[in-house]
């Protein structure tokens, strides 16, 4: 019998002071020192109105991605009233790690030290954090661990400096760059969270119990819409990727930068909202019974035919039910989605016999996860 | 004002919004398709896309008739709407068949060109659906192809402009269908809602959307 596992624990970590929209882009730095031509058009279409940097305003780290996923997940365990000694399983997920190799969890649980412990790194986009926590989750479940971590953790702003557009095929004659590149840099900032998973729940206060994790990839009809590693007329021709061209000349194909194609991202979302239909269709998703929606992605930045779809075929969860801190957090990828859980936790919104549903959709090659929760 | 639709008719229109999504997945797929996105698309692959578009476009209008004289006296509404939707269209095979002449092609080539295998399956499919007496299933073919209009065609048509710098000329019969369906899902409601409830038929709807959906994607695929 898989044995019940609950969430007893969940903590972020945001570095430095929130940065407001007008001083964004001189912290991360002007592409040959102008003023980007999309990045205005990018902030109202995000919603985003402040977010951390790990980057102080000269550009200079005073965090890593590790670190910053550790402190998540130090403070995961103490919300849950424990310590990395009590952990004997950690699954880290990230974007890009600190390291090209090894994976992100070795530097995570370096960065944790205090014991030996099992680990698993699960390295995508926004949606590897719910990679990791199903491992978490299906470890404790099949009686392997009693206490595991999933955090996730983010260091985009180290790939929107001036330097990694600079002299590339990225930016044109003028010094502009391309709607590819400059999008993300408007969309994306730093941070990380964590859950701690235990096959218990809390004996005081509120546990989540974890009804179930879904995730679907649709890679084998996409090809990749938000990508590092290859140039924006090659992405689809991996044998013709930084790692094969070296990292010289993949740097001066603009392979070596966060990229983002805005018109298949149209197509991508409805794909996204098939998944979701067809989950609702079979009942695995019951939209009536959801109290509260964490959504990785703004309300307001679904269109108005996505709303309406959702609405006519009776799948919408209505919005006062949505809770989002992605205004003031930024959109940190993989970690949005528990630095928003962590928040809504500690709001004290949610009361005894609720049904929270986290939904992360991912771009990088057209994958949705969703993750069904019961306050217990 | 509840904005939502009776349940029948929400539970019909959501499994065609997945099986729209898994066609618009399956197309994605596809040889021409691939081009197009991949930036490989040439001007002989936007000519054979509108030959090979052409007839499913000239009997859309035919079978969409042949089905309404097949719509028993209950239905006068529904038969109405399906006569006043073919003679919109029926005309609209010109206009493609102008666009593949603005490409530099000629008349002769376009409308004497052979049915590929999927247009054949295609069109065989229709006509016998549309022969069937009360073919409502063919709400189901018409949710797909009319979705083609108002969600793929416009798209499809920008980037092959863009792609092959063409005038506009060349490219209207994909544009303008695009700018036509902004009132879809509310039309397409209101005929859902003059043959439902009736669970044959709703089941019916959608195994017509998957059919043509899947008929149709080969269409695509064999434009090589």
């Amino acid at each position: 019998m898989s044995k019940d596992v609950f969430i007893t624990g969940c903590g972020s970590y945001l570095p430095g002071e929130p940065v407001t929209n007008d001083a964004m882009e001189d912290h991360i730095g002007r592409i040959h020192g102008k003023p980007s031509l999309l990045g205005r058009r990018a902030l109202r279409w995000n919603g985003i109105e402040t977010r951390h940097y790990a980057l102080d305003s000269d550009g200079k780290p005073f965090d890593s991605n590790a670190g910053m996923s550790a402190k998540a997940t130090e403070a995961a365990l103490a919300d849950a009233g424990l310590g990395v000694e009590d952990l004997s399983f950690l699954a880290a997920a990230t974007t890009q790690g600190d390291y090209l190799v090894p994976g992100h969890a070795t530097a995570v649980h370096g960065a944790l030290g205090k014991r030996s412990m099992e680990i698993a790194s699960f390295q995508s986009v926004c949606g590897s954090s719910l990679m990791a926590a199903k491992s978490a989750w299906l470890n404790i479940r099949a009686g392997e661990h009693k206490i595991a971590a999933a955090c996730a953790g983010e260091f985009s702003s180290r790939w929107f400096r001036p330097s990694f557009y600079e002299g590339t095929a990225l930016v044109d004659e003028k010094g502009r760059a391309r709607a590819e590149a400059d999008f993300l840099r408007f969309t994306l900032s730093d941070g990380a969270g964590a859950i701690l998973l235990e096959d218990q729940p809390r004996r005081d206060g509120v546990s989540l119990k974890v009804e179930l994790i879904d995730i679907v990839s649709l890679a084998d009809r996409f090809d990749p819409c938000m990508w590092a590693g290859a140039s924006v007329e090659n992405r689809a021709a991996i044998s013709d990727g930084w790692s094969i061209s070296g990292p010289l000349a993949a740097h001066a194909q603009g392979a070596i930068a966060l990229l983002q194609d805005f018109e298949l991202l149209k197509r991508v979302i409805r794909a996204w909202v098939g998944v979701y239909l067809e989950k609702v269709d079979v009942k695995r998703i019951i939209p009536d019974s959801v109290d509260w929606l964490l959504c990785h992605y703004s309300a307001k930045s679904l269109r108005e035919e996505i709303v309406s779809l959702l609405e006519k075929t009776d799948a919408m969860i209505p919005q006062q039910k949505w809770f989002s801190n992605l205004p003031r957090v930024g959109n940190i990828g993989s970690a949005s989605i528990w630095v928003m859980l962590d928040e809504f936790l500690k709001s004290g919104r949610l009361k005894r016999g609720e049904r929270v549903l986290c939904v992360v959709p991912e771009s990088g090659r057209a994958l949705v996860g969703f993750m069904m929760l019961e306050a217990v | 004002m509840d904005a939502r639709a009776p349940h029948d008719v929400s539970d019909v229109l959501r499994k065609l919004a997945v099986v729209f999504t898994q066609f618009e997945g399956r197309l994605e797929q596809t040889p021409l398709i691939r081009k197009l996105t991949r930036g490989r698309f040439e001007l002989a692959d936007y000519r054979a896309f509108l030959i090979n578009l052409r007839q499913q476009v000239k009997e859309g209008a035919l079978w969409m008739s042949r089905a309404a004289s097949n719509v028993d006296d209950v239905h006068l509404e529904l038969r109405s709407k399906l006569m006043r939707h073919a003679v919109t269209e029926h005309r609209d095979f010109r206009l493609l068949e102008a666009d593949y002449v603005a490409t530099g092609g000629t008349l002769e080539d376009i409308t004497n060109a052979e049915k590929n295998i999927g247009s054949e399956a295609v069109s065989a499919w229709m006509f016998h659906e549309a022969s069937q007496p009360n073919p409502f299933g063919l709400l189901g073919a018409m949710w797909i192809i009319e979705g083609l209009g108002s969600i793929k065609a416009q798209e499809w048509g920008r980037m092959a402009q863009q792609r092959l710098s063409l005038p506009e000329t060349a490219v209207r019969f994909l544009l303008y269908h695009g700018e036509n369906d902004s009132q879809h899902i509310e039309e397409f409601q209101e005929m859902l809602a003059l043959v439902l409830p009736d669970e044959r038929v709703a089941k019916r709807i959608v195994r017509t959307a998957e059919v043509t959906a899947r008929l149709y994607a080969l269409q695509i695929e064999e434009i090589a």
